[in-house]
This record gives structure tokens, sequence and C-alpha cells, in this order.
């Protein structure tokens, strides 16, 4: 076991020598990588900021219900608490509505009401069960009490939204796989070329008895290697681009009052990505090599 | 220990090589494979080596009926054997030392072990010191060495040479060709292929002439 880990030990410290050797090629082949594989992972990351934004925005499937203008709001609003399904509800009197509403257009000062109050009752309804099936059923019900005259649900947008986000995981999804096959290709190609460059060395090698394994590695090792840095380099321009974004969402933040801060990659899916590129850099390099062994047998 | 038996190669485009080849070679024997260029040497080399397979006929080495070898079992058939080239086949980019112990890094050698053999290998071709050079700083004659120090350094049985002093002048040539003397002393069966008919009148050696591919007599 030992001498089967030196072997591997030597073999790696020779491929980072060969890097070494050739910086200019092997530079550009990883940060071709890294761009091919900072598209996808960005755009993945750009979702998930906007699902956890939209997170914060969602009212969890309440329902604003409106109750008749004239009828006797406390009995609505006990009828409401009896309905099977129902959480909690918070009842918004007429006056405490109009002075919200006030307070938020700005133009309270204006006595654009007079004394009138055009504003309805509202009970804000919990569902119990949250989801859109549930809460569609709930509304339904709602609506057949005598005293309610319309009940609007908040969920529709939301739908909207996970609607949209599902369509986009799906499409970073696309993108990731055709991305990563051309990765594959790319690395493939690029240990072609390097074992083209090496065909006296492997045809010595041959000659005094290596296997396939052992002419394999050190192209399986350049592989992984390339494919790791170049996920180290899409992690870079993530967080370049992550930096780049930090001011003008800050400014966002202020102009709506709100507290939001963009987030990257967490750490195990940083090292996922650090794998996900070794992973295909091997197996382009192993897709490579299979095929210049197989032309170089007896 | 190597024998051929009504052996025939042809290649792709048609070219016969060989054409019902047949000798042996008794184990610890020396024997020197000389013809014409075309004759078929190399081809012959090639076969025993298992870097070519024949078109039709028997090949025994070291106990390995080779028509019956197995792909998988073609690198460890290879370590019992040692190649010398004219052209020698070194890694201009690594050192003498990692030229050298190439077969026993490949047959799975670390450590202490390698390194004591493989400069004992270089003491017995004459180039202790040499290792940390690199072969384009050392001159024909020595880069045959080296390639022969290769060859030997895990003490095969069988040693096989392909004009190896083809490109070497006749003092180095002599020294080259004593040295396979020195190894076939040792119980190395030697095969070597040239058609330097100084060294094959000076060594006394058995001689297998081949001419456009056919045998022309094993005296």
């Amino acid at each position: 076991m030992k001498a089967y880990m030196t072997r591997h030990a030597q073999v790696f410290m020779r491929t980072l020598g060969d890097f070494a050797r050739s910086p200019a090629p092997t530079l550009m082949t990883i940060i071709l990588i890294g761009l091919t594989l900072a598209l996808p992972t960005g755009l993945y990351v750009g979702l998930v900021n906007l699902q956890r934004l939209s997170q914060g925005w969602q009212p969890r499937g309440s329902l604003s219900v409106y109750l008749k203008r004239g009828g006797a709001d406390d009995e609505a609003v006990a009828a409401i608490r009896r309905v099977p399904g129902v959480a909690a509800v918070r009842y918004i009197s007429p006056a405490q509505g109009l002075r919200e509403f006030k307070r938020a257009s700005g133009l309270g000062p204006m006595g654009l009401f007079g004394r009138r109050n055009p504003l309805p009752g509202v009970a804000i309804v919990a569902p119990a069960r949250p989801g859109p099936r549930s809460v569609a059923r709930l509304a339904a019900q709602l609506k057949t009490l005598p005293d309610v005259a319309h009940v609007q649900s908040n969920l529709v947008w939301v739908e909207r939204l996970d609607a949209a986000l599902a369509l986009g995981r799906r499409l970073v999804a696309i993108l990731a796989a055709t991305l990563g096959l051309a990765l594959v290709l790319i690395l493939a190609n690029t240990t072609r070329a390097t074992v083209a460059s090496r065909a006296t060395e492997i045809a010595v090698v041959r000659l005094v008895g290596g296997t396939n394994a052992f002419i394999r590695r050190p192209f399986l090792y350049i592989g992984a290697l390339t494919g790791g840095l170049g996920a180290l380099c899409a992690l870079m321009v993530l967080e370049a681009g992550l930096v780049a974004l930090e001011g003008p969402v800050a400014a966002l933040d202020r102009a709506y009052g709100a507290h939001y801060r963009l987030s990257g990659l967490g750490l195990e899916q940083a090292l996922a990505l650090l794998a996900l590129g070794a992973s295909l850099g091997w197996l382009g390099a192993r897709i490579a090599v299979a095929r210049a062994l197989r032309r170089g047998e007896a | 220990m190597i024998e051929l038996r009504h052996v025939f190669k042809r290649y792709p485009l048609g070219t016969e090589a060989l054409s019902d080849v047949g000798f042996s070679l008794d184990k610890g024997e020396m024997a020197f494979l000389t013809g014409p260029s075309g004759a078929g040497k190399s081809t012959v080399l090639k076969l025993i080596c298992l870097l070519e397979r024949p078109t039709r006929g028997q090949i025994t080495v070291n106990g390995h009926d080779l028509g019956r070898l197995p792909a998988r079992r073609l690198p460890y058939f290879r370590r019992e054997i040692g190649v010398v080239f004219q052209d020698n086949r070194l890694l201009n980019e690594r050192t003498v030392f990692d030229n050298v112990a190439l077969p026993l890094v490949v047959a799975g050698m670390t450590g202490d072990e390698v390194r004591k053999r493989v400069l004992a290998a270089l003491d017995k071709v004459g180039l202790r010191g040499r290792e940390r050079g690199f072969p384009l700083a050392l001159s024909g004659g020595e880069q045959q060495r080296v390639g022969i120090a290769r060859a030997l350094v895990h003490r095969p049985p069988v040693l096989i040479a392909d004009e190896p002093t083809g490109n070497l002048d006749a003092a180095l040539s002599d020294d080259i060709i004593d040295l396979f003397r020195e190894f076939n002393d040792h119980g190395v069966t030697v095969l070597v292929a040239t058609h330097d008919l100084r060294q094959i009148e000076r060594l006394k050696k058995r001689v297998i002439r081949l001419g456009a591919g056919h045998m022309l007599g094993a005296a």
C-alpha cells in the first residue's frame, strides 16, 4: 500500500512539474474551463439569491377577507374563526385600515376622504395548511359566508414566481449539462494533444512493460488537476462578480429599505464544484487516453 | 528460450516481411541475427517483443507461447525482456537515473531498491557518476550504454538488441558488444541484430542469416 501511494505521489509531483514547464497553454485551458463553469454556476447563484429574496416576501399563503360594509364585523370574524382550516385571524377595522392607508400613501394631510371612510373591515386569515390547493379550498369556503364580500389570495404572484424559478432551475441544469459535456470535450482534446506530444515516452514505457494503468495515470492527474483548477478559477470569477454587484445591491437595498445581502456558494457547494471540475477533467482525460492506448496495442 | 516456428509476417499494405522463418536459441545462448537492410531482422525482433504479431506461425519466448498470450499479460511479458535499439530511445527530458529506473518504476519498485539497482546497472556500463546528467549531454556511445543499462536493470533473462552499434565507431562498437558478451557470460540469453560482420567474426558466436524475409541459414 505504501509503495502504491508513493508511486501515485511521484506521478502527481511529476504532473505538477509538467504543469510548471508549460504554464501558458495550461493556464489558458484552466481559464477556459473556469469561464465555462462560471456561467451555469453564476446563474445558479443568481437563482438561489432570487429564491431567498422571494422567500422573504412570501406571506405564507395568507388570505385577505373583505367584509360587507354595514354588517357586524365582530360576528363575521367569529364566523371566519369557526371555519375549519383557519389557523389565525387578524382583524383590521375600517378606521385602522384608513389610518394605515393614509400613512402609507402620504395622502392623509390632503384630507382627501373627508369624514367618510370608504374602506371595509378586513380579516387577514392564516390557513392551517399552507400550499396552493388547501389555500384555494379555504378561500372558496370563506366566500360562502354571508358577511364576506370578497376573498383575495396572496398566493398567485408567489406561484408565478415559483414557476419562473423552477423554469430557471431547469434552464441552469440544461446549461450545466451542456457546458459540462463541452468541458469534457475540451479536456479530452487537450489530453489528446498531450498524449500525441508524448508518443515516444508512451512507446518506451510500453516497451519496458508499463501497463495501461501506468501509462494512463499521469494523464488522469493532468485532467483532474486542470479541471479542478478550472473550477477554482470559476469560483474566483463568481466571487469577483459578487463583489462587483455588492454596490448596486446595497443601493437597491437603501432605496427599498430592505436588508438583503448577496450570497455566493457555501463551503460545501464550492467543494462540490471543485470535485465536479476535477471529475469532468478526469473523465475527459480518460476518454482521450483510452483511444490513444487502443491505437497503440499490438 | 526463444523459438520461432514457420513464422510469416505480412504488413497491412501487403509487404511480406517474413516468410517461413524458424530458429531457436537455448537458455543462456548468444546469437547474431544478420542480413542486409530489409532482410527482416527488425521484424523478427519486434515479433519477439510482441510489438507486432505474426500473420502465421508460432513464437515461444521464455516459456510463453506468444500467440496465446492475452493483451492484459503483455506488459508483464515485456518485463522479462530487455530491449536495446540503434537510436537507444532515451527520454531526453529525464535524467540518466530516471531513464534507467523506468523499468523498475513500471514494475512497482520504489525507494532504495531502485537507487541501488540503477547505480549498479550504471556501474556495469561504466557510467557511474553520470546519473544526474541528461541524455543529450552524453556522447552517442554513452547514450547507448544508458540504453543497455535500462534494458538490463530489471535483470531480464532475455536481451534483444536491434543494430546497437549502428551509429558508433569501431572502438565504441567493440565496447558495446563486449558488454553484451559479459551479460551473456552471466546467463542472459542475447540476440543481437546487426550487419556488422567485424563483430560477428570477432566474437565467434552463432549466426542466424536472413535475406528478403527468408531464412538463409543458422550456423
